[in-house]
């Protein structure tokens, strides 16, 4: 026998295949209508351009629809993901190689290539499907973690894709068998079941069991085939564009712009409010769980739940009879106010999507809608905003003034110094909050240490507007925004470092949107560029066990995780211990989105389930740079510590410690 | 039933204490960085006349004296939704005369013509004095209730019912309008804050601007029975002792004479 001749025979032991082409027919068109209808709803949202820099968007594409990057993330469901999705890539590839030789009439299932691709790989990619599903089928129905939903059309999906392996193989090794295939050993698994069979039935049987078990592999797959646009099966062509649209800026740079012009509602309330990225983002959605079980919210039992915003939003989008100018507020739980007031808006959820979705800005759009359209939301975090716009800084009650943290430092202002290279933004944390105020102490004595020409505004600065963006008060945002841009211009400030993540992402990423435009660090990447420069060098280390808690606003939103983590090392002379959710999966302070005004439920509080994450690690130091995770993370740290001592403590301090010159008599 | 709220603008009474000056020479506080703002009970009285407006058909005014910046206070109570807002412009910011704020607020009410309740804060947060609403009342010829914490329509035509608080409790009252009422703060009447849309509008609305002049109120009859002899803020001392004595019984005669001087000398 010679291996260049090897191959089989296509469609051996049917008859009448003209019926498999007729049904391909109706297959098609139940598809294709099924996708239809959902490309006709994603034409009913509002305008919005996700279609600019194809190459990069291509790059998304391969990097998280074809190699699934973040599906990886979690491993166990990364793995028989991957499993699956690569089992039927190469059985749809094996069927197109069967497609072009027989249909088409190129021999190409010919010698090495149908002994290596088309029996072995296939057959070996068949069982990790095979496998794959059962892994898949042993969390659904065994572990059943709590992320997950639970319907039966996902069990009919694993179960259908279960038999569609199945009766594959067997189908195969019938074939093998009642032919005596010369070439069966290279289909190692269809020629186990062709030796099963052997001494059980006769070649007779296993022909009529072939021809029965291929016809019912036919049925089973154009069915599914048929059925998967109508059911979460969508993902694979909705994730995919989703996936290709999705946004190219940092997270931090999301949220929308609002036209106060315009006649419509402030906000969003109803579907018809949402642009067709959104309305796709329902779609795209695979009811995997993972930004709810990311959620930091959740995580301490409150009702906001980022997965099930989106899939009754789906829901609603999909109701036949539902109609998109109906308010969706208030229509389950998932979509109440009360959810919707406990968003810290940390990202993790659109971090942790596979796929794409952006959940968190639409909590942001619900929110406009309830602050400008109903001015409906929680107390405290009114009395912040209205002292945001009588006094520039949310810090209701605030003993301090903008300027009394710098007694006795001698700090230069844009009135005294023209000609600053860089312009400290203090932030109102900084500047009115007693803890922060020796962090930008620490900050100011390091940059002159290092001898950069700065100068703060002083009694000019207001807050950026952060917690009123993500509260919901876009109309005070853009007050601020321009106020704020037009007193930075009037000064000619070209480089801003910030003390604040917040103050940094929206410098950084949102006043671009109202024509401001300035170079702006954080101030742990200002500190890590001076070091990295010579400019400042850790004396005597510290000798403390450091944890770095990273700042949403500057790891999700921004993507910065190792300038503070520089700072640490120069500070300690080793890396920070890491807490076991770190960087990109790091957990919420608790203090954003304008939570940090908000009194928490006491059992239900996200900072000391944040300080349990500290006191789990042998740290005496958690290190932050950012203060509302100081101010969170101390009163977490103090109501769960018990007889640990832990110290929460800025970069910038930690760093001072080091490179602050010795008193003169020691 | 027609409503007019009087509306004090005010320096912003949350600013740091250390922030705070006053111009000993001129005997009024320093603007210094901060804003100047709605007073709170001035607050309270226009949300106790939304309340009541909503309750009941009826129109409300929204009345102040004082300078051009006064302005912003009235849009806001424009913002939420009063029908018309009036500014007495000409006079200065805090005049601390109660009696001729009185006077032109009298005057304004009676330009404005029909009404039924006139609201005004209990007291403003800048001088306190918490004269205006009694001499308003005289000045107009009305009655007047003070430290109202609701208003609602009465048992027959032209009265109104007060709840009034008291030192003992509560006094509820049926008056015979017109009537001045002095507003106090309650758990039922929090300000509210106002729907962004409506900040927007609030600044397409008119507002009605009216100088003392055409009022006919005099501007140098001010400060004809009220002055501000001397304006300084509180100091505050601490001092410590301790008291010497060879016995315990020495320590205790010694303190309690100490003690004697002290209370004689404040």
């Amino acid at each position: 026998m010679n291996r260049s001749d090897a191959t089989r025979q296509v469609l051996w032991n049917i008859e009448h295949v003209w019926v498999m082409y007729a049904l391909l027919v109706p297959t098609t068109l139940i598809a294709a209508y099924g996708v239809y209808r959902r490309v006709r709803q994603w034409r009913k949202g509002q305008s919005e351009n996700r279609f600019d820099r194809p190459v990069e968007r291509l790059r998304l594409v391969v990097a998280y629809a074809l190699l699934q990057l973040r599906t990886w993330r979690r491993a166990y469901p990364g793995v028989f993901h991957a499993m699956l999705f690569w089992g039927f890539v190469i059985l749809f590839i094996a069927t197109c190689v069967v497609l072009i030789d027989y249909d088409f009439g190129i021999p190409i299932m010919r010698g090495e290539f149908y002994l290596i691709f088309q029996s072995l790989i296939v057959d070996i990619f068949g069982v990790l499907a095979i496998v794959g599903v059962l892994m898949a089928a042993a969390r659904r129905f065994i572990t059943r973690p709590k992320y997950l939903v639970y319907t039966t059309e996902s069990a009919v999906i694993l179960l259908l894709v279960f038999a569609i392996l199945v009766t594959g193989f067997l189908v195969e090794g019938w074939r093998i068998a009642a032919t005596d295939d010369p070439w069966g050993a290279w289909s190692p698994f269809g020629n186990l079941v062709a030796n099963a069979s052997r001494p059980l039935m006769t070649v007779e049987a296993m022909t009529s069991a072939h021809w029965a078990t291929w016809w019912f592999h036919l049925f089973l797959v154009f069915g599914f085939l048929a059925w998967a646009p109508y059911t979460k099966m969508l993902h694979v062509l909705a994730s995919t564009a989703n996936i290709y649209t999705a946004r190219l800026a940092p997270i931090g740079a999301t949220l929308r712009k609002v036209d106060f012009d315009s006649e419509e509602a402030l906000g969003i309330h109803t579907l018809a409010g949402f642009t067709w990225k959104d309305l796709l983002d329902f779609d795209a959605c695979t009811e995997c769980g993972r930004c709810t079980a990311v959620c930091p919210a959740n995580r301490v039992d409150k009702l906001l739940s980022p997965r099930d915003i989106i899939l009754d939003l789906q829901r609603l989008a999909r109701d036949p009879v539902g109609d998109f100018a109906e308010p969706f507020l208030g229509k389950t739980d998932a979509l109440s106010a009360e959810a919707f007031w406990e968003c810290t808006t940390c990202a993790a959820c659109v971090e942790a999507c596979p796929v794409s979705i952006e959940q968190f800005p639409k909590i942001v759009d619900a929110r406009r809608y309830l602050v400008m359209e109903e001015a409906e939301f929680p107390d405290t975090m009114q009395q912040a905003l209205t002292s945001l716009e009588t006094r520039g800084h949310p810090m209701r009650g605030t003993s301090f003034s903008r300027v009394d943290w710098m007694q006795g430092l001698d700090v230069p202002t844009v009135a005294d110094v023209k000609d600053a290279d860089v312009l400290v933004w203090v932030g109102c944390g900084g500047a009115l909050v007693e803890r922060n105020q020796s962090v930008v102490r620490a900050l100011v004595q390091l940059l002159k240490a290092a001898g950069v020409k700065f100068a703060v505004l002083g009694r000019e600065e207001k807050c950026n507007g952060d917690p009123a963006r993500r509260i919901g008060n876009e109309f005070l945002f853009e007050q601020l925004a321009q106020e704020n841009i037009a007193t930075l211009e009037k000064h000619k400030v070209k480089t801003i470092v910030t003390s604040c993540p917040h103050c940094f992402n929206t410098f950084a990423n949102e006043y671009p949107q109202f024509g401001g435009r300035f170079e702006v660090f954080h101030h742990s990447q200002y500190l890590a560029k001076l070091v990295d420069e010579g400019k400042l060098a850790g004396k005597s280390p510290l000798g403390q066990r450091v944890t770095f808690h990273d700042p949403c606003y500057l790891g999700r939103h921004n993507g910065e995780y190792d300038a503070p983590r520089q700072l640490v090392q120069i500070s300690t002379k080793n890396a920070p211990v890491e807490m076991q959710q770190t960087r990109s999966n790091s957990f919420c302070c608790g203090g954003g989105g304008g939570m940090s005004f908000v009194d928490e439920p006491p059992d239900k509080r996200v900072n000391q389930e944040r300080a349990r994450q500290v006191l789990e690690t042998v740290a005496d130091v958690v290190a932050v740079g950012c203060p509302f995770c100081m101010t969170m993370l101390e009163d977490g740290i103090n109501a769960t510590k018990g007889d640990r001592e832990v110290r929460v403590m800025d970069v910038a301090e930690l760093l001072w410690q080091t490179v602050e010159p010795a008193p003169p008599d020691s | 039933m027609n409503l007019v709220v009087c509306i004090k603008q005010i320096l912003d009474p949350e600013i740091p204490a250390r922030d705070f000056r006053v111009d000993a020479a001129a005997r009024v506080a320093e603007r210094g960085g901060a804003n100047l703002v709605m007073n709170i009970f001035c607050e309270n009285a226009l949300e106790s006349a939304l309340q009541c407006r909503e309750a009941n058909e009826g129109k409300i005014t929204a009345l102040s004296v004082g300078t051009d910046e006064a302005e912003d206070v009235l849009r806001k109570a424009l913002a939420l939704k009063v029908d018309e807002a009036i500014l007495v412009s000409g006079g200065e910011s805090s005049n601390p005369d109660p009696a001729f704020v009185a006077k032109t607020l009298a005057a304004a009410v009676r330009k404005i013509g029909e009404y039924d309740v006139v609201l005004v804060g209990r007291e403003a947060g800048d001088w306190g004095a918490g004269q205006t609403g009694g001499l308003l009342a005289e000045e107009l010829g009305v009655p007047c209730v003070s430290f109202a914490e609701s208003i609602e329509p009465g048992g027959s035509d032209g009265t109104v019912q007060v709840k009034r608080q008291t030192d003992n409790g509560w006094e509820l009252l049926e008056v015979a309008t017109p009537l001045v009422v002095t507003i106090t703060n309650h758990d039922k009447n929090v300000p509210r804050i106002p729907k962004t849309r409506d900040v927007m509008q609030s600044y397409r609305k008119p507002l009605t601007k009216w100088t003392l002049d055409e009022l006919d109120v005099d501007p140098s009859s001010a400060n004809d029975y009220y002055e501000v002899a001397e304006l300084s803020i509180p100091q505050k001392e601490t001092k410590c002792e301790f008291i010497e004595g060879d016995t315990l019984e020495d320590k205790i005669g010694a303190f309690a004479k100490r003690l004697g001087d002290v209370i004689r000398s404040i």
